[in-house]
């Protein structure tokens, strides 16, 4: 089975958030990129079924300019991809998610066979959740989202996985080829081992000219980008004895936040 | 310039899912006074949702009524979606923000040659097509965006809008154009269904109220204090990864960075110290209430209102109260 994982970098959780001088987008000044959350975990579940499905190889394909890019890749390559293509782009951090879906397509398609398309749910930074969607639109591949569990019964040659949603657990089968959106998140997924972390540094990357951001009519242009007012801190409730306490939160709740039933 | 709106029903049981009620809202804000909004639903038993769009006044609808739609995929509409989106000239595609709607806004932008956009909490009309603002990094920040080139698709953040309401109309059932489904697009197919796992309590993600536990439940058997406080409030439970961790509690209801974001009207969060890693999962609530012995615990930083003080007396109090005030 032919795996392909869409890796985006996104900037390490414990940087400092502030928009840039323009106030339009984060500031990326001296931020790093990382593989992160759903991405790490997309790469653990390719990870697990090469092993479940032998013969299987895992391809990380990540877009962006190679500054952010090449980062990631080698982080996927590190925890065991077996090779790693970089669809550059000029974009910014936070671009037109439909311009990445078409320029992933396009990366994708030249790379060469895919049975398996993978996603995180979303993404840590711009929460867009739909560049899985639109990758697989663009490529005429099935696609669901919200996916966990997910399996290869290869006596049948068919996924089984379930998907999570609002009103509780669905139970879904399909044959390849497959776009997934993963909503999987592992606690501890594996980590790169020092010999492989150097290898990944010398290993060769792929490159595949995405073009520029902008290749797509209708673009959406980010205007402003704003870190909300600092929360004031919790009003204390001051109280006697807990009965106390508990119907002086409930009389707030209702009479000042206006938010219980 | 167009003024059509087209709004994608999702199902609930025979009628429409509170979601698409909140995309009617923001769908009447973006066609204005003068603008038609326009209905579309796919499915066996679709008539019966297309009466559910006439209940709030939303009197025509586009209907695919063909039973394959209801094992596939939400991504499988994509095409009949946009089919019908440019048949009817419409400038925007509305969906809500469950995970219907989210799973469908890429493909549906792509074959319609639009832009696009989730969980959007702000939608304003402009001349080069629609801007949207939306919280970005787990809440810590917000964007605005413009979505040009004359079409936009995009879901609502559920809860950022009420749900529309009637006067009912007259239902203007049409049939869908283009909606022979793709072979490619059907095969992956849903087998089977089961309710929320854990009794009554509504899902994590779309909850109006959410009330979390932490480590400072001490147990599997402390943590049942938080899952009563939940039942009296009609809310869903939460948990910190502490607890998911200790195995107290599945990991399907972990809130935070490695688990689900999530943004009620109502966040209670019980015994968590407030750990980054948890607090990008929930910080665009709208109250957060926090309750917590230590009272320097970060929690107390982002959290509206707070109860410092022992949980095991706290709790079971407000679980009291919250029962009499709701009279059960
Ligand atoms: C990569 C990574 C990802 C992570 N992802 C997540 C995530 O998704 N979600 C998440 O939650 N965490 C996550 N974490 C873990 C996070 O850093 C914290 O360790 C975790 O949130 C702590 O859980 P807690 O608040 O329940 O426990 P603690 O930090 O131990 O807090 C317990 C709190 O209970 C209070 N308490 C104790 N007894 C009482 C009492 N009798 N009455 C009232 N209060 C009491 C204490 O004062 C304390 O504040 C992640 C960590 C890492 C490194
Ligand atoms: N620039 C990118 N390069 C590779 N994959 C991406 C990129 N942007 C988004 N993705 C993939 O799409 C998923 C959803 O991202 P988003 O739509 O930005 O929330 C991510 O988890 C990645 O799997």
């Amino acid at each position: 089975m032919e795996i392909v994982v869409c890796v985006k970098p996104v900037p390490e959780a414990e940087s400092r958030l502030r928009a840039n001088a323009s106030g339009t987008a984060p500031d990326t000044d001296g931020v790093k990129f990382v593989l992160a959350g759903y991405d790490e975990s997309a790469v653990e579940q390719a990870l697990l079924l090469r092993q479940a499905v032998p013969g299987s190889k895992v391809h990380a394909v990540s877009l962006g300019p190679p500054s952010r890019t090449d980062e990631v890749l080698r982080a996927a390559l590190a925890l065991g991809s077996d090779s790693a293509t970089a669809a550059e782009s000029d974009a910014p951090p936070m671009a037109d998610p439909i311009a990445t879906a078409r320029g992933l397509a396009t990366a994708i398609a030249a790379r060469g066979p895919c049975d398996l398309l993978l996603f995180g749910k979303q993404a840590g930074d711009d929460e867009e959740g739909l560049v899985g969607g639109a990758t697989a639109e663009a490529l005429g591949l099935p696609f669901v989202g919200f996916v966990v569990d997910l399996r290869f019964d290869a006596a049948a040659s068919r996924l089984r996985f379930r998907r999570s949603v609002e009103r509780g657990e669905e139970s879904w089968e399909s044959p390849l080829p497959l776009a997934v959106g993963l909503q999987q998140a592992w606690n501890d997924p594996r980590t790169a081992t020092l010999p492989a972390i150097l290898r990944s540094r010398k290993a060769p990357l792929a490159r595949h000219a995405a073009g520029p951001g902008a290749a797509v009519a209708a673009a959406s242009v980010a205007e402003r980008f704003a870190l909300p007012p600092p929360r004031q801190g919790a009003k204390m409730i001051a109280y006697r004895d807990p009965q106390q306490a508990a119907s002086q939160l409930v009389r707030l709740l209702r009479e000042e936040a206006k938010v219980f039933p | 310039m167009s003024d059509v709106v087209l709004v994608v029903g999702e199902a609930d049981g025979d009628g429409l899912a509170e979601p698409t009620r909140e995309a009617v809202t923001v769908a009447r804000r973006l066609a204005g006074s003068q603008g038609t909004v326009l209905g579309f639903v796919a499915g066996r038993g679709a008539s019966g949702r297309a009466a559910g769009f006439a209940a709030i006044g939303v009197g025509q609808v586009v209907v695919a009524d063909d039973p394959r739609w209801d094992a596939a995929p939400p991504a499988a509409l994509a095409r009949p979606v946009a089919a019908a989106a440019s048949n009817a000239g419409a400038f925007a595609v509305v969906v809500g923000g469950s995970s219907f709607g989210r799973d469908l806004v890429g493909g549906v932008a792509v074959a319609l040659g639009a832009s696009a956009a989730n969980g959007v909490t702000e939608a304003e009309r402009i001349p080069e097509g629609v801007r949207v603002r939306r919280p970005v990094f787990g809440g810590r920040a917000t964007e605005e965006r413009r979505l040009e080139g004359g079409r936009a698709v995009l879901s609502v953040r559920p809860h950022a809008f009420p749900a529309a309401e009637g006067p009912p109309t007259s239902l203007r059932p049409e049939p869908a154009p283009n909606a022979e489904p793709a072979p490619a697009q059907l095969a992956p197919a849903r087998t089977a269904v089961a309710a929320a796992s854990r009794g009554a309590g509504p899902g994590l993600a779309d909850a109006a109220i959410v009330v979390s536990g932490g480590r400072g439940l001490r147990s599997p058997e402390g943590f049942r204090l938080v899952e009563e406080l939940a039942e009296a409030l009609g809310a869903a439970v939460g948990a910190s990864r502490a607890v998911t961790d200790a195995g107290w509690r599945p990991t399907s209801m972990q809130v935070g960075q490695t688990g689900r974001t999530v943004s009620p009207q109502l966040y209670i969060a019980v015994g968590i110290s407030g750990a980054i890693q948890h607090l990008v999962g929930m910080v665009s609530s709208r109250v957060i209430v926090a309750i917590n012995s230590d009272p320097s615990a970060p929690i107390f930083r982002v959290a509206d209102y707070g109860l410092a003080g022992d949980l095991f007396e706290l709790v079971p109090a407000l679980t009291a109260e919250v029962r009499r005030v709701r009279g059960s």
